[in-house]
């Protein structure tokens, strides 16, 4: 019986959970496409995390730090590309740097992680494409991460910069009806780094509804607010257009009732979460199921938020549906728990809901 | 006799002894301001009633988003907006009474842009029936619905007059009842391209293009009715399902290949809703008919005019043709094309939809201005006002519709409405000596 977990995806939940795999006495591949380990955090250049404003690489780095174990082989620019069997005992196929090769592992965990929403796909009239001010959070992101925040066109500091929330998410017409959760919390995070950088800039978001639960509500929230004077206004902007190179936002201040057409030099989209093509691709060679947003299903929820539709293949973070870095670290542990104790023939019986 | 007023119990009361307004001294009852009432049920009868209607189901889905307000094309003109329906309804109001259920003209804009995929197009036509089931409607429309019942056109002119404009043409103009043969095209003419003196125009036009283009086509005369959908979406589906009746049973009298109609409402009729009723087959809006045989046009006159084109609603957004009328207007010599900045899907309505032609009194007392008059300006901004400007449209509503705005809005001579038909005709005609 091969002991070893395949983790797939060396974002911070596959790095996570190949670390815990190792931490309790198992073996893990740990497989990425790309040259380097961090995933989407890493690849798109987040500066702060949400809520507590640490550095994204500082925390990336104690996860990489996590998978420098003889008991993880690390395979970067590597990819799975076939798999047969069953628990305790499939055979995958990778592709890597040094060519073909077949691996037996008791029990495989996904963590093949999200990508952002392409505004391109939005119903509304935003622009991204047309308007060189119009960005997305992780835009945002990457200047942020310089410690800089710029007009694109100009180069030049903004006075005025708004956040349009929900852009991708919550949208039946676009086919993502869900929350992608974690959009608020960082668009608040962003807002307070931007007030910090440029402190006679004034920030707006724009909202349906502010959706900071938890901790998120007194930890970035409350403080963007109160500290950093950043301006929420519950209303929607359904058009974006060019004027006197400035952007001219058109919506309705729901609050008030009253049409709003306001001048903004930065307008930031808070674009949300899709699967990713990893996720989709490496679903499709697994056989697990997706739901219909093409994350991969958890037909145990709300119990057992890690285990798929095929026994002894495990999911965790956002491959499994919008996430932040809380559940993505804990969904990260018990993957590695369940994957552990599948690969040693002492699988815990599954909740009632997932049979 | 002094009128019993009806009490409104309040609060409070606050009047200011001194009050001076812009300079206007307002002291006395001119500054009495009533303290607001607490809202103090909110009672669920209201949605419950709408979302039993079929078709009211999706307005209880609004998530107040507000998506929907700035592209309304009548918020632009006054208070409406989609998402205070929902508030409304919510708050225990049915709509039946409320000024705000004939102000929309069901164009569509906000259910393209709505996440929650709350449609008006379908839950107005639901509630409305319910006020014409209880004869609660404007007088206007009640007038216009009685014409469509006695006469099958809206304007209540002698059905045996409808191919009447057939003398002007110039051109031999079948009717299909007189041809002893199946034909290729039926063109299904419409309301206010048969009666209309500026519908005509167009009717006119286009059976001279036909002809042009040795198309074999017949229309169906005194035979035709209103295609009813404006009436349905109004709320009288039992005239609808009348109207589409006799227009089904005089098209299963005759053999053709496929239908050519004038009006975009005719055609959503006929694409969307006559399957229902027992009638199918290829229905085609004239410009859909014409984009494919521009090759084979011979243009005689170079038309050197600035054109614009309005998108109709229920060409537009709501069937998703928005390139057919755009590929004639280019292949027309002459003509320099110039969107406006609201087009294709985010066209700006005519206000002519949805019953809207047949409401301009009571909508009159709750916008600023027509949704044709906006438009104008629209146009107006983007052709100029040199005098070569045209608005070019293809929708039988919309010539009377923008004519009457040009004039309202003080553009007389300055621009021109024209059917993109008629723009044809005459391109195809020999230069005016």
């Amino acid at each position: 019986m091969p002991e070893t977990v395949l983790v797939i995806g060396g974002g911070p939940a596959g790095l996570e959970a190949a670390r815990s795999v190792a931490a309790i006495g198992g073996r893990a591949i740990l497989v990425e496409r790309r040259g380097v380990l961090g995933g989407t955090p890493d690849e798109s250049s987040y500066a702060a995390l949400t809520p507590r404003m640490g550095s994204a690489q500082d925390a990336l780095d104690e996860l990489r730090a996590g998978v420098a174990d003889p008991a993880i082989d690390v395979r970067l620019e590597t990819l799975v590309t076939g798999c047969s069997g069953s628990v305790g005992d499939f055979s995958v196929s990778l592709s890597g740097p040094g060519g073909e090769s077949s691996e037996r592992v008791g029990a495989i965990v996904v963590a093949t992680g999200f990508q952002h929403f392409d505004p391109g796909r939005e119903t509304q009239m935003y622009g991204y494409y047309e308007y060189p001010d119009v960005i997305t959070l992780p835009d945002a992101e990457k200047m942020l991460k310089e410690h800089t925040f710029v007009r694109p066109s100009t180069g030049e500091p903004p006075r005025n910069v708004a956040f349009i929330q929900c852009v991708g998410s919550r949208d039946r017409r676009i086919g993502n009806e869900y929350c992608s959760k974690v959009c608020c919390g960082v668009a608040s995070k962003e807002a307070i780094e931007i007030r910090r950088l440029l402190p006679d800039t004034k920030v707006y978001i724009f909202y349906i509804d502010m959706r900071m639960y938890g901790y998120w509500e007194n930890e970035i929230y409350w403080p963007a607010q109160e500290q950093y004077n950043v301006t929420y206004i519950r209303g929607i902007v359904t058009e974006i257009v060019g004027k006197d190179g400035r952007l001219l936002m058109k919506g309705e201040d729901t609050t008030m009732g009253r049409p709003l057409e306001v001048l903004m030099d930065v307008i930031v989209l808070s674009v949300g979460m899709e699967p990713s093509r990893g996720t989709r691709d490496v679903a499709g060679i697994l056989g697990v199921d997706q739901n219909k947003y093409g994350f991969i299903a958890t037909p145990g929820e709300p119990m057992d938020p890690v285990s798929t539709s095929v026994p002894g293949i495990f999911v965790a973070g956002a491959a499994a549906g919008p996430k932040d870095l809380e559940d993505t670290i804990g969904m990260a542990g018990s993957a590695a728990i369940r994957a552990v104790a599948a690969v040693r023939g002492q699988a815990p019986a599954q909740p009632a809901a997932a049979r | 006799m002094q009128r019993e007023l009806p009490v409104i119990k309040v609060d409070g009361v606050t009047e200011l002894e001194h009050a001076v307004v812009e300079g206007v001294d307002i002291s006395g009852h001119w500054n009495r301001m009533f303290t607001q009432r607490s809202i103090t049920e909110y009672p669920t009868e209201a949605m419950d009633w709408i979302t039993g209607l079929e078709g009211g189901e999706s307005l209880r889905n609004c998530y107040q988003c507000g998506k929907c307000v700035p592209v309304c094309p009548v918020n632009h003109v006054g208070d409406y907006g989609p998402r205070k329906l929902n508030a409304k309804v919510i708050r225990g109001n049915r709509l039946i009474d409320d000024p705000d259920l004939w102000l929309c003209t069901t164009c569509g804009n906000c259910y393209r842009v709505c996440p929650k995929e709350v449609n008006p197009i379908q839950f107005m036509p639901a509630i409305r029936e319910q006020a014409v089931l209880e004869g609660n409607i404007p007088d206007e429309l009640s007038d216009v619905f009685r014409n469509l019942q006695r006469t099958g056109n809206p304007m209540g002119e002698s059905p045996r007059k409808r191919a009447d404009w057939i003398a002007g043409a110039g051109v031999e103009i079948p009717v299909i009842s007189q041809l002893d043969r199946p034909v290729d095209v039926l063109w299904y003419v419409s309301d206010y391209t048969s009666y209309h003196p500026r519908g005509q125009d167009a009717a006119r036009a286009m059976a001279r293009v036909l002809t042009a283009l040795g198309v074999d086509f017949a229309i169906l005369g005194p035979e035709e009715r209103s295609d009813g959908d404006s009436a349905r979406l109004a709320g009288e589906t039992g005239l609808f399902e009348l109207l589409a009746e006799q227009n089904i049973k005089a098209f299963s009298r005759y053999e053709f290949k496929r239908l050519v109609v004038m009006d975009p409402h005719a055609y959503n009729a006929f694409r969307n809703r006559y399957p229902a009723l027992g009638w199918e087959g290829e229905v085609l809006h004239y410009t859909q008919f014409l984009a494919p045989l521009v090759d084979g046009m011979r243009f005689l006159s170079r038309v050197e005019l600035d054109v614009t084109y309005h998108d109709p609603c229920y060409l537009g957004r709501n069937n998703g043709e928005y390139d057919a009328p755009r590929r004639l207007l280019e292949a027309i010599p002459g003509i320099r094309l110039a969107e406006m900045p609201h087009n294709r899907a985010n066209g700006y309505c005519c206000g002519g939809g949805g019953g809207g032609m047949w409401l301009d009194g009571t909508v009159a007392g709750h916008v600023s201005e027509r949704l044709s008059e906006r438009r104008v300006r629209e146009a107006v901004a983007t052709v100029g006002t040199d005098g070569t400007g045209v608005l070019s449209v293809a929708c039988p509503y919309e010539p009377s519709r923008f004519e009457d705005a040009v004039k309202s809005t003080g553009n007389d001579g300055r621009l021109v409405v024209r059917d993109i038909i008629e723009l044809l005709d005459q391109a195809m005609q020999p230069p005016a000596a």
